[in-house]
């Protein structure tokens, strides 16, 4: 069964080569450019993984987590956080909202792989 | 400052890595699929969004702007590297190029030198105050500091900040230079203004690029500075920084105080019984006194004044202390003059010590010598006693030569330098073999004796507690201090 990606990005270049990146992985992969449209597409896909970017224009990333925890239908979302630049404190700020795990950008490939299917046997048993 | 993505060299590494990647896909593009074809096009274009940050490099969020740049760039040449494999060779040299480019760019960022940094952090950490009128950046730099180890104090402005340091001790700040009310450089001026504040090793952050700002602070005192968003790991390293410094500083300070605190000891503990040139030479070599008590060889001189008690009945008491009081004075010159340690007057006899707490090679020598002198200022002592209208006297003074221990005797509330032991007591008694006037050695400083003097005669005496009996000699005034 092909898992089911979520990535939000609003870098257009990043969500771009990351979606193509992760479909040539055989993942089957959707996106969205903003955290309110992230909530919407995550209530209604129902993702097995979320890539979540934390500086998002509409509702960050953080806020966008906490309502994904704070909501039963689809609290059990994994979410990895995309943090941006080199700072401890996004990513902490990101484990504190409820993310899952974290990836720092730019992005190590392999190691985002490793993440997402670390996170996804979770994602299907719930 | 090419981890805060403000340095030029690695953007000309990233075009001309790309220009070369253009020519080379010319070649190659006929042999790509289709979706390869469309990543390599995106790589090449992604150099056309870094051109058009770069001439808007006063962009809010530029840097993490050109980080999402940096990372399509990477991902798409690392996606490429994996589906072309070794079949195109040029392109994949050239794609490795690229990504070695936009490594560059990254380098001091998170993941190179990420384990480096964890390494020796952990074990250097402090109190650390953050000031900064942003809540946020205080909650950011609080969490920070906490995970790494340190102790956190905040302030949110450079009043508050002023104020916390005077009540508590701080190992280092971190500085916003942007504040309003009192700025950072003023909070950096005041510091370096106050005596105790002025070691404290500052970092200051700039919210901008202000070069100037940065350059004014350091010559008001700042120790590093960072720009804002500072990356973890240059943070981490500059506080490490900060604090080796404050605390070779703390440990020069305490050195400096253990320093003092043993000068003043040895100068209260030695000061009134030798002379100011021992006293200099424990303070410059103090690790050769050692106050645990020690066994050391020593001659011993111990003089008295002969039948001073009667003598004190005779006279007032006021007398009898203005008599003992100037010649004691007199007599201590002299033994300091010979650098002898006064280790007691007890009543009017003294007893001094040549070879503590310093031991030198002439100590019989200068003791003998010490004795001659002290017999030769009686004629003075007594010539002022007649003066002052009190009665001449006469002292005798016995001198030996062994190990006796040496060392801090007493109690924790009264103690004193001195030496106890057999030999002592033995000087003691050679001493009261003395009549006035008289010199009298034992066998055992003869033999240390290294200059010539006049040997009189010899005799043996029993002491107590000693078996064989001890030999004795008479010291004769050498011939130019043999005056009338």
């Amino acid at each position: 069964m092909t898992l089911r990606i979520l990535l939000v990005e609003d870098n257009e270049l990043n969500r771009d080569m990351l979606s193509r990146r992760l479909t040539r992985a055989n993942y089957e992969v959707f996106t969205a450019a903003d955290g309110a449209t992230a909530l919407q597409l995550i209530r209604e896909q129902h993702p097995d993984v979320v890539l979540l970017d934390m500086n998002l224009p509409i509702k960050d990333g953080w806020t966008t987590c906490r309502e994904v925890r704070e909501d039963p239908s689809i609290a059990g979302t994994a979410i990895i956080a995309l943090t941006a630049h080199a700072m401890g404190e996004d990513r902490v700020k990101a484990m504190e909202a409820g993310c899952n795990d974290y990836a720092t950008k730019p992005v190590d490939f392999p190691q985002l792989l490793e993440a997402i299917n670390r996170l996804a046997p979770k994602a299907e048993q719930t | 400052m090419t981890d805060q993505l403000t340095s030029r060299a690695w953007t000309d590494r990233v075009f001309k890595a790309l220009a070369e990647l253009r020519a080379q896909s010319g070649n190659s593009s006929d042999k790509l699929q289709t979706e390869q074809r469309e990543d390599l096009d995106r790589l090449i274009s992604s150099g056309a969004a870094l051109e058009a940050l770069l001439s808007h490099t006063d962009a809010k969020d530029w840097q993490h702007d050109v980080r999402n740049v940096l990372g399509a760039m990477r991902g798409y040449a690392e996606l490429l590297l994996e589906d072309i494999g070794d079949l195109l060779p040029l392109l994949k040299a050239s794609l490795e190029r690229v990504l070695k480019a936009v490594a560059s760019a990254t380098d001091g960022g998170s993941q190179p030198t990420r384990s480096r940094a964890t390494g020796g952090t952990a074990t250097l950490t402090g109190t650390i105050l953050a000031v900064d009128d942003s809540a946020d950046n205080r909650d950011l730099l609080a969490r920070y500091l906490t995970r790494e180890g340190h102790t956190v104090l905040l302030a949110e402005s450079g009043a508050q900040a002023l104020a916390l340091l005077e009540e508590h001790p701080v190992d280092l700040v971190l500085l916003d230079l942007i504040m309003p009310g009192m700025n950072g450089s003023e909070v950096l001026t005041r510091m370096k203004a106050h005596n105790e504040l002025r070691a404290l090793p500052v970092i200051v952050i700039s919210g901008q690029q202000d070069m100037d700002g940065i350059i004014s602070c350091i010559e008001a005192g700042a120790d590093d500075y960072l720009f804002k968003p500072f990356n973890q790991t240059l943070l981490q390293a500059r506080i490490r920084a900060g604090l080796e410094r404050k605390r070779w500083h703390d440990r020069e300070e305490q050195y400096r105080e253990q320093l003092e605190r043993n000068e003043q000891f040895i100068r209260a503990t030695f000061g009134r019984y030798v002379s100011d040139e021992i006293v200099a030479n424990l303070l410059e070599a103090p690790e050769g006194l050692k106050l645990g008590g020690d066994l050391r060889e020593c001659t011993i001189l111990m003089s008295d004044i002969r039948q001073f008690s009667s003598i004190c009945e005779r006279l007032p008491p006021d007398d009898v202390m203005k008599m003992l009081n100037h010649y004691l004075g007199v007599m201590s010159e002299i033994i300091m003059g010979h650098q002898g340690t006064i280790d007691e007057f007890i009543g009017d006899a003294i007893l001094a010590i040549f070879g503590a707490p310093t031991s030198r090679a002439d100590d019989a020598d200068r003791a003998v010598q010490c004795a001659l002198d002290m017999q030769q200022a009686m004629n003075d002592i007594n010539r002022d006693n007649r003066e002052a209208g009190l009665p001449e006297i006469s002292m005798g003074i016995g001198v030996n030569t062994g190990a006796v221990i040496a060392g801090n005797i007493g109690s924790e509330k009264r103690s004193k330098y001195g030496v106890v032991g057999h030999h002592v007591n033995l000087t003691a008694r050679i001493e009261s073999q003395t009549g006035g006037g008289e010199v009298i050695i034992s066998a055992s400083t003869l033999e240390k004796l290294k200059g010539s003097y006049r040997i009189g005669s010899s005799k043996e005496v029993k002491v107590k507690g000693i078996e064989e009996p001890v030999l004795i000699y008479q010291l004769l005034p050498s011939d130019a201090g043999d005056q009338p």
